[in-house]
């Protein structure tokens, strides 16, 4: 993770002497840089913290630490329920990836392309419910899940994380934008609507899909007060909560909890970095709607 | 192969008609052009052959089969559009055969079509690229692929070569040419490009904001036109009118423009009438002459003068108004010189005040 900043600073030194030419790109691109330090640095403390011994972590200042020990990290794996928490993390993101993209995929569809009764109160309804924030609908969620007794399972987990507007819209717009000759030229071939939707208008741009699935499923990893709320069980919890729910097991134990820490935001740092330019572009396709 | 039948087609888009109870026959195996100018209900009228469009009332049939309501794929009709709608995630062996793989056509006999139509369009070496890789001509061609490999019995054309630049319009055109002539499939080809229209079509049909203005022959239709609009519509540069006033002479018709000039002009098959008619006169660029002394009907001054090689266009501002000549490319003309004009009054045509043609005898 160290190693981040200066691939950043090679992959953007184009950039970086097109702004140092004039004063005003300096401080500018001083500004950047301090600003980027002020953001890294508990990253950086966090993970050069996780690979110090508990006696260090209390000792040591320096940015370095002395004897680098993964002994924190092995603490998490054997004596936690970590590799239980990552599966079920898994489960859930992968499940709610792939639901909330193929959904927001037929519905975006269905509402761009198709006509039929009540399509515009469905729209509107989806535009609506994407003004009301998910938290304020929590307790709601919590009793409805808890009503069908599905508290402390996998898909009473997943169910509610499902709705998701923002793909739907994005879907729409995608579509609406796509030229009508496309679809008519699939209709003259003899394509069925799904045929359109399933053999051309998806395929034709798997770039949007990709961004969407890559933002959904980070948004799924790291989401934390719903899963919080569901698993009551220690074999139930996710990454997320199951790292900081027992943060008062461990005591002080600064390196555990901040190796688990790191372990837990891994896959998405991970994802974040193979797919950068896919992340981008979702969060573009996004903010171009909440604007 | 079938024929297409309109019956009193009309569309509605809300309270706006776009088609007015047109009717409309295409022979089996003819090529057929629509021509007319942008927003007649050209595509339109196309799309609702295709079934693209709901007719919002009459009738379309192909071949002897009422499609009116029939779904696009089982029309037998196959479509190449303007911007081509290629499949940008297909190769090209791929969107030809596209249509192919969904009636579930088996790999063998879907590679044979696809053999079969690439070496029509000289489409080999193509096969495996995308639409991205591709030219403008090299796509236009894969779009027309992608219609003949489903063997249609009417072809449809939206204006396929109005994205390509003037040379290879004018090859792709000659193609197509080649093409009904070795298919023999009845082809309906919208353009606005009159030239287009002129050199493919058996029958050519002007449109005029939904309504039919005239369908004809060629010939006909740039030596007989019906009225005023076809008149101005065919032919570039356009025909030259004057305004003037119609009476009955014995051997003829004569009209007497403004400013006092009188010609006379073959009898027309018009009811007789007695006094004066509003009329204009319409004469093609062609069939006006420089002429100097007696035989100089009109004179005016050349206000611009556009060399061709073969041939000029002088834009001549006379008290009738201003007339396009079309003089042969030997003769010098420069801007700004008075000239003398000889109107050729046989090949003359008369409109009256609602843009009929009164027609030739
Ligand atoms: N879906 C639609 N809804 C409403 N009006 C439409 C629709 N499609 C076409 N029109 C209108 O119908 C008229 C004819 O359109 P059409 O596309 O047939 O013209 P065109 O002759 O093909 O013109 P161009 O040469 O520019 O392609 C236009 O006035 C157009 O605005
Ligand atoms: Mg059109």
């Amino acid at each position: 993770m160290s190693g981040d900043p200066t691939t950043r600073d090679t992959s953007q030194s184009t950039a970086l002497s097109h702004l140092t030419r004039s004063p005003a790109g300096i401080l500018l691109t001083l500004l950047t840089l301090i600003c980027a330090a002020i953001w890294f640095f508990p990253i950086y403390w966090a993970i050069i913290t996780s690979l110090r011994s508990d006696q260090a972590t209390v000792q040591e200042f320096g940015m370095l630490p002395t004897e680098p020990t993964l002994s924190g990290y092995i603490f998490a794996i054997v004596n936690s329920e970590l590799p239980i928490w990552y599966l079920n993390s898994t489960i859930v993101s992968v499940s709610v990836t792939v639901l909330v993209v193929f959904m927001s995929a037929c519905t975006g569809f269905a509402i761009s392309q198709l006509r039929f009764p009540g399509r515009m109160v469905l729209w509107w309804t989806i535009l609506t419910s994407f003004m009301v924030p998910i938290t304020a609908l929590i307790v709601n969620h919590f009793i409805i899940i808890a009503g069908v007794k599905l508290l402390n399972t996998h898909i009473g987990m997943i169910l509610p994380m499902l709705l998701s507007p923002v793909t739907v819209i994005v879907y729409k717009q995608f579509f609406d934008g796509l030229p009508k000759e496309f679809r008519e030229a699939a209709v003259m071939d003899g394509a069925t609507e799904l045929q359109v939707f399933l053999r051309v208008f998806l395929p034709m741009n798997w770039g949007v899909t990709t961004a969407l699935a890559i933002i959904t499923f980070i948004g799924a990893w790291n989401s934390f007060l719903w899963p919080f709320l569901v698993a009551q069980d220690e074999k139930m919890m996710t990454v997320t909560v199951g790292v900081s729910a027992v943060q008062d097991a461990y005591g002080v134990a600064y390196g555990r909890v901040l190796a688990g820490a790191v372990l837990a935001s891994l896959p998405v740092a991970l994802a974040y970095l193979f797919f950068q330019r896919r992340v981008t572009q979702a969060i573009t396709l996004s903010a171009g709607i909440k604007g | 192969m079938a024929s297409v039948e309109l019956s009193q087609l009309t569309k509605r888009f809300g309270g706006l008609e776009v088609i007015s109870g047109l009717n409309l026959s295409v022979e089996d195996g003819s090529f057929c052009a629509l021509l007319g100018p942008s927003g007649c209900g050209k595509s339109t009228l196309l799309r609702m052959v295709a079934g693209l469009e709901t007719v919002t009332s009459g009738t379309v049939r192909i071949g002897d089969r009422d499609v009116t309501s029939t779904e696009p794929k089982s029309r037998g009709v196959a479509m190449v559009f303007q911007s081509y709608a290629l499949y940008p995630h297909l190769t090209v062996a791929e969107n030809i055969a596209f249509s192919l793989s969904l009636a579930g056509v088996s790999k063998a006999k879907k590679t044979e079509h696809v053999a079969r139509v690439a070496a029509m369009l000289r489409l080999e070496p193509l096969l495996e690229r995308k639409p991205a890789q591709l030219s403008g001509g090299q796509r236009q061609r894969v779009a027309i692929g992608r219609a003949l490999v489903r063997d249609p019995s009417v072809f449809l054309f939206d204006e396929p070569l109005s994205n390509l630049d003037a040379l290879l319009r004018v090859q792709m055109r000659l193609e197509l040419a080649k093409l009904h002539n070795d298919l023999k499939t009845t082809m309906i080809y919208v353009t606005h490009d009159q030239v287009e229209a002129m050199t493919l079509a058996d029958k050519i049909v002007v449109l005029d904001k939904g309504v039919i203005s005239q369908a004809g022959s060629p010939w006909e239709l740039y030596n007989r036109p019906a009225n005023r609009f076809v008149a101005g519509f065919i032919g570039s540069p356009g025909m030259n009118f004057l305004k003037g006033q119609a009476r009955h002479t014995g051997d003829g018709v004569s009209v007497t423009l403004q400013g006092g000039i009188t010609l006379t002009l073959p009898p027309r098959a018009v009811a007789a009438f007695t006094g004066e008619r509003s009329v204009e006169i319409g004469i093609r660029p062609e069939h006006v002459t420089l002429a100097s002394g007696s035989d100089a009907q009109i004179s005016g001054k050349a206000s611009v003068v556009e060399y061709l090689g073969n041939t000029s266009f002088a834009y001549v501002d006379t008290a009738q108004g201003s007339i396009i000549v079309q003089a042969d490319g030997a003769t010098r003309i420069n801007a700004g010189d008075t000239v003398g004009l000889a109107l050729t009054t046989a090949e003359a045509h008369i409109f009256d005040d609602t843009g009929q043609a009164w027609p030739h005898l």
